[in-house]
């Protein structure tokens, strides 16, 4: 798991200090009151600029001899961050330049909310719709259940989430408001939202939990029609790929001996199909789990975008048109050691369920 | 000209199948895998049924218990079960059918059985499923278990008690679903030690692949025999186990014969199984019954030239002969199988009328019945 | 030493092709994406022919954001109404008729997709079929770099590589292609890998048959089929990724007839000018479901395990 995360860290690294003009790294910490002097020093201070350098305009165009090697730069990085040190972002955080680990956690609880949220819709819808389609083969509720998965895997994020926009916030109206809200936060001015619904205190950072733990009711009930509109977009998407699996899967499964079995006991189909044959056929289903999780952060950056919701997927694609490598370095890190952990505790999980493989 | 009753005269007969005929619609074409099969078992016999790979054995346990996948399609026929139609059950009855009157125990007990749940669970959950039809037969066997323990001496305050309270939920059925449980529990773990199950507390909690083939296959006998079952269908059930464990599951079979009240059909290849356990013996080629006998009958005098043919191809440690004798010709296709008698292009003494039309059975003895067109109409 | 070839003979193509025409017959659905799928690439290849392959420079202010196809009224106010020629799906930006720069996008997605999927697939052979044949430290490596790949989501790789090398088609491409060559390899290799242990790989070796031979000439084959489903399935992925990439921004130029660029302008005017995502958004999911519903038909004709 480490090497993994090491080596992405690295490869990100090199890809950036390297091939990027190395000041670029030292933008966070410039402003422009300095003079050419300062920058300097701001940058050997980084461990960017080598102390022998003349000047900052020698550092900018990469003169020989004036860039610390890429190497170094990465050890000095991963002590840092091994300390917890993630430097400084360019993105506005409450208030001004803040330490890039700041703003991304403050920034993290809207993004796993939404991404919790449409995993759990994802596998609530996902898999009864796997089941049904691989029971009622090729009858008409497994062409509505292909249709529906096919179809919601082939939409693109972005058309699915405006046109859900455009159906809910402009065309269905009430009292002259959109019936959902168009924003993905606290944005009162929806026909089922709760005008002024008051404050909440932090414990959590995610607006639903948090408004609950408050005492607050009309504010959930307001973060969570917020929520409505994104996360069904996201789980359109994601359920393509998980009633498929869960399909064949069960498909293979059913064909088994030992649902012949079954049915020979005198079993009731339900029995059958939910005590023998699901238990098996979700075990394969679970393999696919760092995958979902991998496509749900994907389109996380997208809903973000279109729905303005204050996440770390919005955020990213800011610090990618500014070039804040800090920020990126980060986001692509965490991201990475979620799908890793998924897939290791979906493998432990196996382990234990699957008793063939045990010692 | 004899003929076959039409009906059940005979009280004795238990499961009548009369013109079975059975076809798999598949992309590649129909296949006619059962044309008219007609058979009969009368009670607590072991009937076998012989014939090659293809032939319609299985196709026929499955049709009876109403298995068949979707593409199957039963053209005509019936099955009587007791006087009643198993083919025309609906599904729900002919859950409650399989249930309590049939029980079928197939090849290779390691992929029919689920590989994720024990032993215990997969038998204990016949009963515990359907409540209501075992309540009884739980507690009354647990009843004749005290009483046992009583006549050797080893009665106790507590199984007095548990005794009285078990007689008290016979008359006026309030069984708790723990005890329930329980009760299941110890009553399929009479049915393991029927099978001669080595440490069946044991193995109640392994999973299918920690045993033995010879010992899995005791225990899906056990979740057949726990029914009681009226019909007992075994297919190819020792040929996925070697030789010794192949006996040692017949021995058993001879054993439970006593014990049991069922009727069993033993499909199967293998002559030799036939000739060690059966009563009497059916005879199958291409989808139909070819003949039928008693055992002895069935080796001493065969009559249809495929039994004739199938008995001399038996290799003979004690004949001097180097060659094996083979049927000449190979099995036919069923999408498009010959007309009139199935076998009549490996007949050596095949007449004009064998491809016009089909023989049915005669009896040229008492038990006796032939399809072949040597013999009778 | 001539030896016989321990692949599917003609009997088995012959009733691959019956089997696939009866599922055919008895899927409409597949059938539906087999056409779409297969007017998509024809309209591609068209395309020029169609519209003006230059007419996506020609920028014309006057006409931007007008809409006046009377078939479809957005109930919203100030819609802007074109003078001039009738524009059936309206202008984008730029003042150009959205529906010839839609039907210049396609085949730029559809090329890109192609290009993408071909060589992620030669790649997958090429590394997975050798990592699976080669073994032990070798093949451990090849996995650990695949485990890599695969533990950040395709968006965010691309868009990484797209900030640090910059926009243009070809590093777009190559983003996307960085991003999926792993699924491939970890496809072939494990397909490779359940059929080296087949008898009939032992057999040729001691028919005397070399390793490449072996593996080029037998395994493969045989071991191509769900490589082909994925491929199929994975061109409609690819054009939604490109989609997406260029919807966020990440096109060369926003002049680009690319349909996810067309989107992304939509961005800004969304409410007053829906057309702009409403229907580039439609062709991506009319393709994207077009390729999709065909892998998942040759999936069903192919998949043995599933087969009658």
């Amino acid at each position: 798991m480490t090497f993994v995360l090491l080596a992405i860290s690295l490869i990100i690294f090199y890809l950036t200090r390297a091939v990027l003009p190395p000041t670029t790294a030292a933008a966070p910490y410039i402003t422009p009151r300095m003079n050419d002097d300062m920058k300097l020093n701001v940058a050997v201070s980084l461990g960017l600029a080598t102390p022998s350098c003349p000047s900052w305009e020698a550092f900018s165009t990469s003169r020989a001899g004036c860039v610390m090697p890429v190497w170094g730069q990465y050890v000095g990085w991963l002590r840092n961050v091994l300390q917890g040190n993630w430097g400084y972002t360019l993105l506005p955080g409450i208030s001004g330049t803040e330490t890039t680990w700041y703003v991304f956690a403050s920034r993290f609880p809207y993004t796993a909310e939404l991404a919790i949220a449409g995993a759990l819709l994802t596998i609530i819808i996902g898999i009864p719709l796997g089941i049904i389609s691989a029971t009622h083969n090729n009858k008409w509720p497994d062409h509505v259940s292909r249709i529906i998965s096919i179809g919601g895997y082939s939409m693109p994020t972005f058309w699915v989430g405006l046109l859900l926009q455009l159906l809910f916030v402009l065309y269905i109206r009430i009292n002259g408001l959109g019936l959902l809200p168009s924003n993905g936060v606290l944005d009162a001015s929806c026909a089922i939202c709760v005008a002024n619904p008051g404050q909440i205190s932090m414990f959590t950072g995610v607006p639903i939990l948090d408004s609950l733990l408050s005492g607050n009711l009309p504010y959930s009930w307001d973060a969570m029609i917020a929520l409505f509109l994104p996360t069904v977009t996201l789980a359109l998407t994601s359920i393509g790929a998980l009633t498929r699996i869960v399909r064949s899967s069960m498909m293979e499964v059913l064909r088994q001996d030992y649902i012949l079995l079954a049915r020979s006991k005198g079993l009731r189909e339900r029995v059958v199909i939910y005590r023998h044959a699901l238990k098996n056929a979700l075990l394969p289903a679970m393999t696919i789990s760092g995958l979902i999780v991998a496509s749900l952060l994907g389109g996380v950056v997208v809903i973000e975008l279109i729905f303005s919701l204050p996440g770390v997927g919005n955020a990213a694609l800011v610090a990618s048109q500014v070039l804040d490598l800090n920020f990126l370095e980060l986001y692509v890190l965490v991201t990475a050691a979620i799908i890793v952990i998924v897939n290791l505790i979906v493998d432990l999980a196996y382990a234990k369920l699957d008793p063939r493989i045990r010692y | 000209m004899n003929q076959l009753p039409t009906k059940t005269a005979d009280p004795e007969e238990v499961l009548r199948i009369r013109e079975l005929t059975v076809t798999f619609h598949t992309y590649a074409g129909d296949v006619k895998a059962l044309d008219g099969v007609e058979l009969s078992l009368h009670k607590r016999e072991i009937l076998g049924v012989v014939g090659e790979s293809g032939c319609g054995k299985s196709v026929t346990a499955l049709t009876i218990t109403g298995l068949l996948p979707p593409n199957a399609e039963i053209v005509c026929g019936e099955a009587l079960l007791n006087d009643v139609n198993l083919l025309k059950m609906k599904s729900s009855e002919m859950r409650l059918a399989r249930l309590k009157d049939i029980a079928i125990v197939f090849q290779d007990p390691m992929t029919y059985m689920n590989p994720v749940m024990t032993i215990g669970s997969q038998i204990t959950e016949i009963l515990i499923e359907n409540p209501e039809v075992f309540r009884e037969v739980v507690v009354t066997s647990r009843l004749q278990e005290i009483d046992q323990l009583e006549k050797s001496g080893l009665i106790s305050h507590k199984l007095q008690q548990e005794r009285s309270h078990l007689k008290q939920v016979l008359s006026h059925g309030n069984l708790s679903k723990s005890k329930f449980r329980r009760l299941g529990q110890l009553y399929v773990l009479s049915y393991l030690r029927m099978v001669r199950l080595p440490e069946p507390e044991r193995v109640l909690k392994m999973y299918p692949f920690e045993l033995s083939g010879g010992m899995r296959q005791r225990a899906v006998i056990a979740m057949a025999l726990i029914r009681k079952p009226k019909l007992l269908l075994a297919d190819e059930i020792t040929t996925a186990l070697d030789v010794t464990v192949q006996a040692q599951i017949l021995q058993l079979l001879m054993q439970l014969r006593e014990q049991i009240d069922s009727s069993v059909v033993l499909i199967t290849h293998d002559l030799a199984v036939v000739a060690e356990v059966c009563d009497r013996v059916a005879v199958m080629y291409a989808g139909n019954v070819v003949e039928v006998a008693e055992v002895n009958e069935l080796f001493q005098n065969p009559l249809h030239p495929y039994t004739q043919g199938l008995l001399a191809s038996i290799p003979r440690p004690d004949s001097a002969a180097v060659e094996l004798k083979s049927i000449e010709g190979s099995v036919p296709d069923l999408i498009s199988p010959p007309s009139g008698c199935r076998f009549h292009p490996r007949c050596r003494r095949a007449m004009d009328r064998c491809s016009a039309s089909k023989p049915r059975p005669f009896e040229t003895q008492p038990g006796h019945l032939v399809s072949c067109f040597l013999y009778g109409e | 030493m001539r030896y016989m070839r321990a692949t599917t003979d003609r009997s088995r193509r012959g009733s691959d092709i019956r089997y696939a025409l009866h599922l055919l017959r008895g899927n409409p659905i597949v059938l539906a994406g087999t056409i779409i799928s297969i007017a998509s690439l024809i309209v591609g290849l068209l395309s020029g022919l169609i519209v003006d392959p230059n007419s996506w420079k020609h920028i014309d202010l006057n006409l931007r954001l007008c809409w006046n196809n009377l078939a479809i009224d957005w109930h919203i106010r100030n819609v802007f109404v074109c003078s001039g020629n009738s524009y059936p799906l309206g202008t984008d930006a730029f003042g150009r008729d959205l529906l010839k720069m839609m039907i210049l996008a396609i085949p730029l997605d559809v090329q890109i997709a192609l290009e993408v999927v071909a060589s992620a697939v030669v790649i997958g052979i090429a590394v997975g079929g050798f990592a699976a044949y080669a073994g032990g430290k070798i093949d451990e490596v090849i996995l650990r770099v695949t485990d890599v790949f695969l533990s950040i989501p395709s968006i965010l790789l691309a868009i990484v590589l797209l900030v640090i090398v910059g926009r243009s088609l070809t590093v777009l491409t190559f983003a996307v292609l960085v991003t999926w060559w792993p699924t491939y390899v970890r496809l072939v290799r494990s397909q490779v890998l359940s059929e080296k242990e087949k008898p009939y790989v032992e057999t040729l070796r001691v028919l005397g048959a070399g390793g490449s031979r072996i593996l080029f000439g037998h395994v493969i084959p045989n071991s191509i089929y769900p490589v082909l489903v994925q491929a199929t399935m994975d061109i409609g992925s690819v054009i939604l990724t490109i989609a997406a990439l260029t919807f966020i921004g990440f096109a060369p130029s926003p002049l680009i007839p690319e349909l996810g660029n067309l989107a992304n302008q939509g961005i800004r005017y969304f409410f007053t000018a829906p057309w702009l995502i409403v229907f580039p958004g439609l062709t991506i999911f009319i393709i994207s479901l077009g390729f999709n519903l065909l892998g998942d038909g040759v999936r069903d004709i192919f998949d043995p395990r599933l087969r009658r």
